[in-house]
């Protein structure tokens, strides 16, 4: 199913995240510029409620008319009243006065202290005490109903107090703190002034209206687009991201078809991705080298196999092709039990190896005298190295060791062998055992020609010869080193190697005694 | 036909010497690739048996460096049976493969069919007036009657058979006809060829003294 592709729900996630946050932002954008115009709104119309009810301001105590007298002007002054000059001096600051009232109304009814431009926009209504309408802007709405006054019934400040009541000097007003309300389209700051009356300052909001909603379509459209493009980047994002891993499951692929040699091609590495290609990569190598270990076994445990069947097959079809002298079919048997021989050693190595690798037929675990069975095998090969007339020095006391005796034993042949086959004429061998870190130490040197660097590495593997000609002749099928690694690897123990060239190749078997 | 055999097996060597010898081939056998290739590069032998698992220098590279003087039919044979070798030994060079274990008469088959090849005779049966020699059963006869041959008479009629119309020399018949280790004297050459011509006719091998023979 394809939409259960990483990179679908890759893509799904992003596109709901992108969906969430840009909803959330278009909301919110849309919230504080919507609050933002209502406040200027409301600012908008506090300022008329203000220059409708604000004092004239005092003339200044040293004013640029410092001749003209207090009290020059009989009649209070608020806003900008036609005819009054700017700067005008405050006579009567006391709003329950019939001047003051009046003059309000008046204002009221010419439209406020708007310029003509403006009181199309705005209205101004004014109610006295009892709710009644006492004047009303020209272009006031009929039914507007009188706010209804919550709180304190009676002002706390009255003069000089701030309109505002925050105390702000400069914004001096009579009465409670302005209000605002919505009410249909219309948007209404009122306040009530110090006996009751209250006064309202209204404009419609229908063109704000139209803005917001201009705004909110612009929002979606522009949030739209950007999830749009939100989405191909994360498409193409995810791509970028799922192409490696393609490509490791691509050459995964090819690998568990059988070729193991391919590998991912890893350019950053980086990154996660190129740690991962690199640790896989190196999985893949040694899964490599232990297929290509695993074939070259097989291959070689067929060629030593291949060989002694020819010459039993040719020997036999050779000795039946015409008659033959008794002297005859007597060294072509000879030469099929050599084959037959060297297949059984062999056969049985393998066999050996095989248990050994499947942990069948577990290792014995039982105290035994080293000295007792290193004695046998030396005893045992004494005259294969007097053929040769080398000198076998055994230098084990008796010493107590845990494990297999009988597999001990066939190490210390086949290493005895080994130095025996690979001495030189007259040479010696020397063989030594001690306790040592609360284990046994066992090493047998040679005098031989020693082994090459370069081979070294490899002594262990199976079929392994450092030369093929000797070895060969020998009759030795190159699994000799290997089961001694094998048998000493289950018991828990290490085998070494240190050779010099023409001087000798020294087995160092280290065995644990616990 | 002289053959060498270049395997590192003693009682595989044997057995495939001896059953050469028999197949009337002169025959010599090599222990190690070094020896093996020595004696390739200093016999024209009419073919070489040549094992791929050596000691010393191994059988690709006698191969290799044979190759670089002589033509000579090469068989490899192998205890490998991987596509990969056969394939790196055809490609080497190697005229033939032949996995181990293998048939004897598959073996002296192929052997048989090598030869014949690089003498650029694709037919086993050769025709020469009224005598037919049929290379595969290594029989001869005249007007349809077979004639009894020694396996000497009959190595020496293939040989100047193989190189009809050519002059060969008593030097490339001691050559390819016996082996190293043939005492044979140079008078018994001549006592081949007479013992043909009684049983093929008088003028079915021409002397040319002082050089060689020749069939027409």
């Amino acid at each position: 199913m394809i939409f259960n592709s990483i990179r679908w729900r890759l893509q799904a996630w992003h596109g709901l995240i992108l969906v969430a946050v840009l909803a959330g932002f278009g909301v919110a954008a849309y919230q504080v510029a919507h609050d933002n115009q209502l406040r200027r709104i409301d600012q908008d119309l506090e300022q008329h409620l203000m220059a409708l009810v604000r004092p004239r301001p005092p003339r200044p105590p040293q004013g640029r008319f410092p001749d003209e007298p207090p009290g020059q002007s009989s009649a209070p002054q608020f806003g900008r009243q036609p005819g009054s000059q700017p700067g005008e001096p405050r006579e009567d600051r006391r709003f329950d006065s019939p001047d003051f009232l009046q003059n309000m109304r008046e204002l009221v009814q010419q439209g406020g202290v708007l310029d003509a431009s403006q009181t199309n926009t705005f209205y101004y209504i004014l109610w006295q005490g009892d709710g009644a309408v006492v004047a009303r802007s020209p272009g006031a709405p009929d039914n507007v109903p009188a706010p209804t006054r919550v709180g304190s019934p009676e002002p706390q400040g009255l003069q000089g107090r701030d309109a505002f009541g925050k105390g702000s000097p400069g914004m001096p007003g009579p009465g409670l703190p302005p209000e605002a309300r919505t009410r249909g389209q219309m948007r209404e700051a009122y306040r009530f002034l110090p006996h009751g009356q209250c006064l309202l300052v209204g404009r419609s909001l229908v063109p704000d209206l139209a803005a917001m909603r201009r705004l909110a379509l612009w929002l979606t459209a522009a949030g739209a687009t950007e999830l749009l493009l939100g989405l191909a980047g994360g498409w193409w994002v995810a791509t970028r991201a799922i192409r490696p891993i393609n490509a490791i499951s691509a050459t995964a692929v090819r690998i568990a078809d059988g070729d193991l040699s391919q590998r991912i091609s890893a350019a950053d590495t980086e990154s996660e991705l190129g740690r991962l290609a690199g640790v896989l990569n190196s999985t893949f190598a040694r899964l490599e080298a232990a297929f290509d270990q695993q074939a070259r076994f097989t291959s070689d445990a067929s060629h030593e196999l291949r060989t002694p069947v020819s010459v039993i097959l040719t020997q036999t079809q050779t000795a039946l092709s015409r008659e033959r002298s008794s002297g005859e079919y007597q060294e072509a048997l000879e030469a099929c039990q050599r084959a037959a021989r060297r297949m059984k050693a062999l056969t049985e190595s393998l066999l050996e190896l095989a248990r050994l690798d499947a942990g069948q037929k577990p290792i014995k675990r039982e105290r035994f005298d080293l000295a007792g069975v290193v004695r046998d095998c030396v005893e045992l090969l004494r005259p294969l190295a007097a053929e040769r007339g080398i000198q076998i020095h055994c230098d084990v006391p008796p010493m107590e060791c845990l494990g297999d005796a009988e597999r001990i034993g066939q190490v210390v042949t086949n290493l005895l062998t080994n130095a025996i086959h690979f001495n030189r004429d007259q040479g010696e061998v020397r063989l030594s055992a001690r306790a040592e870190h609360g284990g046994v130490l066992l090493t047998v040197a040679d005098t031989g020609q020693g082994i090459p660097v370069e081979d070294i590495p490899h002594l262990f593997e199976r079929f392994y010869r450092v030369d093929k000609s000797r070895s060969r002749i020998q009759g030795r099928n190159g699994l000799g080193l290997a089961i001694c690694k094998a048998i000493v690897d289950a018991h828990g123990g290490t085998i070494d190697v240190t050779s010099q060239a023409g001087v000798g190749t020294t087995f160092t078997v280290r065995l644990p005694l616990t | 036909m002289r053959v060498l055999a270049v395997e590192d097996e003693p009682d595989l060597l044997g057995s495939l010497l001896k059953a050469l010898r028999e197949d009337g081939y002169a025959v010599d056998g090599a222990p190690d690739g070094e020896d093996g290739l020595d004696k390739a590069e200093s016999y024209d032998y009419d073919a070489v048996v040549l094992d791929i698992m050596l000691p010393g220098i191994d059988g690709w590279e006698v191969l290799r460096r044979l190759r670089k003087t002589k033509k000579t039919p090469v068989l490899m044979l192998t205890a490998r049976d991987a596509v990969r070798d056969r394939v790196r030994g055809l490609d080497s060079g190697a005229d033939d493969y032949l996995v181990k274990p293998f048939e004897l008469s598959e073996l002296l088959a192929r052997l048989r069919a090598l030869i014949r090849r690089s003498a650029s005779q694709a037919q086993p049966q050769l025709e020469i007036g009224d005598v037919t020699i049929d290379t595969a059963a290594r029989k001869v006869s005249r007007q349809g009657q077979e004639v009894l041959i020694t396996a000497r008479e009959y190595s020496l009629l293939e040989f100047l058979a193989l190189h009809r119309g050519e002059l060969v020399t008593r030097t490339m018949l001691y050559d390819h006809l016996f082996d190293e280790n043939d005492d044979t004297l140079s008078n018994l050459l001549d006592v081949h060829v007479s013992n043909l011509r009684k049983k093929l006719g008088h003028d079915f091998i021409i002397t040319r003294r002082g050089h060689g023979y020749c069939i027409e």
